[in-house]
């Protein structure tokens, strides 16, 4: 297994091609490495100026004349090389090639691909690139790497062989409060391929879900063999790209026609217990899931709703996905009974009839959680719902009532409300080890999926804008839940 | 088993016959039909009795991977005149053919398809599905990286979308799933011992009481370079 630790974990970085030109990668990059908080060395090499962003520029990575754990490479490809073999030389193990025109291009571009991996290989150098978005590692605030994103460290790791999709993903996730620990562009995978990065994250103790955005392998079997390993221990979240049928038109046989590659792809990553999700905004609330909340040990799922509808929809939704909404017991229904008034709907889905009181609310999900006859809770409606109330104050002053109520305290106090419940929620998944899902009523675009608490805990609340989405999540992870479950591992 | 592979690779055939497919399949776990393979009418006639009316006749080539398109195969011939008017309509074709197949008559409303695939990325894949006519319509399979095990078998056969008729179906009794786990588990095996082998059909597995049984089956060989 290659040794991608100083890569990743790198205490000095030289940043070859490195300029003040705002829009052009040399900036890009050494700018984020410097304004995203790197605390190790930097060293900016170029022959164009003395100092870069302040800092003393070298003429060649040699003058640098003091290790350097990884260089990151902006200039023409035709140079690559040369300076590929001068890092080489002064001991350099792990570089990043930003730079483009290689195999992606033309024959000649092929060529310099070509005798790059082959010197690497022969050198035992790691090379992520080239033609990549470049690589971060949030835990330690080195951002090499084209966005300029600023987000919580957590424990989803990606690797994404596009690197806009990569791009697109971290800005979602700074959105969302979604915590990452890394981020690889794999670009070209002259040197560095997939499998090589699924590896490293298998055995990063900083990583707990892995996610990955795929075109292409290039050998399924050993990617096969990394994943089933890796997901021993750790979930993989993937998104295939590109679902056309290679050779299928060749094929002699029905079942040659028959086999879509995507459907080969789907299930050979089924057999390796690999969650493949279809859109790029799954591929982060489910791994944002992973790392958030417990895993559901089963498929017994119970449901607390503020009206019937809604819990009718997720009924259905369950069913669809494979998973159970089994009845109250009757000490449940017993338990309930005393908290809640006499007209609730006496079943699973636990409907409140609309009564959007937080202690209902909490008592009930809690009554849920607790008992043994279900592995999962998803509370619907309760989220966001005490802010609709302010409207009808609203109202009521425009038709000219007097109401004395400062908005803005009110406004506080019910953000508070709500903060507060969605710390009981994680504390109940942590009581519990259960995870509960809770759906908005109402979702503001600027409000992130993960509820920050103040108190840290080993879990956090997720707030989910649909049923269906809170489903959707859920199977997913019962499926890897079953999964482990066949291994003996859960 | 190797034997009938490497002599078709020998021969440079492009399949095996459906009468050597199915000694293969058979070999590895998969319940074919009860079939004779003969040279003349007259043993034409004691295959049918043996096997018992009705019987169906096929012409049996390593060439003829669509029997039906070139007309050769006969279905529900329920005398020994039936039989030998059926014999002479194959032969007077004019094809080079291994013999003709008298082959017991499999009754059954339940059809699936087991195949062997190679995939670019994964390397020998097999399939189970839904058989019979609308194959290629509805579409319905599901597929496994081979080696597979019993579960993944059982696993893969519960994931068409039909499964229900796998179950009691119109009086019928709900499908042997063991028997059709141990033929997917072995074409699966076919797939990871024998190179030589590039794709296998069998195509209809027809249920008759509880039993899948291969009706018709084609292994596609691997082409050397020339």
């Amino acid at each position: 297994m290659k040794d991608l630790t100083k890569l990743f974990y790198p205490t000095s970085v030289a940043v070859i091609g490195a300029s003040e030109h705002i829009l052009k990668w040399g900036s890009i990059i050494i700018s984020n490495i410097m304004a995203g908080g790197f605390q190790g060395e930097v060293y900016p090499v170029t022959t164009s100026s003395e100092l870069v962003y302040g800092k003393k520029a070298y003429k060649t990575i040699a003058e640098i004349g003091k290790p350097v754990d990884l260089v990151v490479i902006t200039i023409p490809a035709h140079s690559v090389q040369s300076v590929i073999e001068q890092c080489a030389s002064v001991g350099i193990k792990n570089a990043v090639i930003v730079s483009s025109g290689f195999s992606e291009t033309n024959e000649e571009g092929k060529k310099l691909e070509r005798q790059l991996a082959e010197f690497a290989h022969a050198k035992g150098m790691n090379i992520v690139g080239p033609n990549t978005m470049g690589m971060a590692n949030f835990k330690i605030n080195l951002h090499a790497m084209f966005s300029h994103v600023r987000l919580f460290a957590g424990g989803i790791s990606l690797m994404a062989q596009s690197g806009n999709v990569g791009n697109q993903i971290m800005y979602w996730a700074e959105q969302q409060h979604i915590g990452l620990s890394k981020f690889v562009g794999s670009g070209n995978e002259a040197v560095l391929r997939c499998e090589d990065y699924l590896d490293y994250f298998y055995q990063d103790e900083d990583t707990s879900v892995i996610i990955m955005y795929v075109e292409g392998v290039d050998d399924g079997r050993s990617f096969m063999e990394a994943a089933r390993k890796t997901t021993a221990k750790k979930p993989v979240v993937l998104l295939k790209g590109g679902r056309t049928s290679i050779g299928s038109k060749a094929a002699m046989s029905h079942t040659g026609a028959l086999a879509g590659s995507i459907q080969i792809f789907r299930s050979a990553m089924a057999q390796c217990g690999v969650c493949m999700v279809d859109t790029q905004s799954e591929l982060l609330t489910l791994a944002a899931a992973f790392d958030s909340m417990p895993l559901p040990k089963g498929n017994r799922v119970g449901v607390v709703t503020l009206g019937g509808g809604w819990g009718v929809i997720t009924a259905d939704e369950c069913e669809e996905h494979g998973l159970l909404l089994p009845p109250l017991s009757r000490e449940l229904m017993a338990k309930l009974d005393e908290r809640l008034p006499h007209f609730w709907s006496k079943g699973n889905p636990v409907d409140l009839v609309g009564q959007p009181d937080p202690q209902l609310y909490k008592d009930s999900v809690e009554i849920m959680a607790s008992s043994d006859l279900y592995d999962a809770i998803i509370v619907l409606g309760i989220i966001n719902s005490f802010k609709s109330v302010l409207r009808l104050y609203e109202a009521a002053i425009r038709l000219g009532k007097e109401v004395k109520m400062d908005f803005v305290e009110m406004d506080k106090h019910l953000d508070g409300m709500q903060s507060a419940f969605l710390d009981n929620i994680a504390e109940l998944m942590e009581k519990y080890e259960k995870p509960i899902y809770p759906v908005a009523l109402i979702s503001p675009p600027d409000q992130p999926v993960i509820h920050r608490s103040e108190k840290k805990g080993k879990y956090s609340a997720m707030i989910f804008k649909t049923p269906e989405e809170a489903v959707k999540c859920l199977a997913k992870q019962f499926r890897y839940a079953a999964y482990l479950k066949k291994l003996g591992r859960l | 088993m190797k034997e009938i592979i490497m002599n078709a690779i020998q021969k440079k055939q492009k399949a095996l016959s459906e009468y050597d497919s199915k000694r293969v399949l058979s070999d590895v776990g998969v319940t074919i039909t009860k079939e004779i393979l003969v040279k003349t009418k007259d043993e034409a006639l004691k295959a049918a009795r043996e096997i018992g009316f009705p019987v169906a006749l096929k012409g049996c080539s390593a060439e003829l991977m669509h029997k039906t398109e070139y007309g050769m195969v006969k279905i529900n011939l329920h005398t020994d005149e039936e039989v030998e008017r059926a014999f002479d309509e194959l032969v007077s074709k004019g094809m080079e053919l291994d013999g003709i197949l008298v082959q017991e008559m499999v009754d059954g409303d339940r059809q699936f398809v087991i195949g062997l695939t190679r995939d670019a990325q994964f390397g020998p894949c097999v399939m189970f599905g839904l058989g019979g006519i609308f194959t290629e319509v509805l579409h319905d399979v599901s597929f496994r990286v081979a080696p597979i095990t019993m579960d993944d078998a059982l696993e893969m056969i519960e994931e068409i979308r039909a499964k229900e008729i796998l179950g009691p179906f119109r009086g019928s009794p709900a499908v042997n799933k063991e028997m059709l786990a141990k033929a997917l588990v072995g074409v699966g095996n076919l797939g990871v011992k024998y190179d030589e082998i590039a794709e296998i059909d069998i195509n209809p597995l027809i249920v008759c009481g509880n039993r899948p049984i291969a009706v018709d089956a084609l292994v596609v060989l691997k082409q050397l370079p020339k």
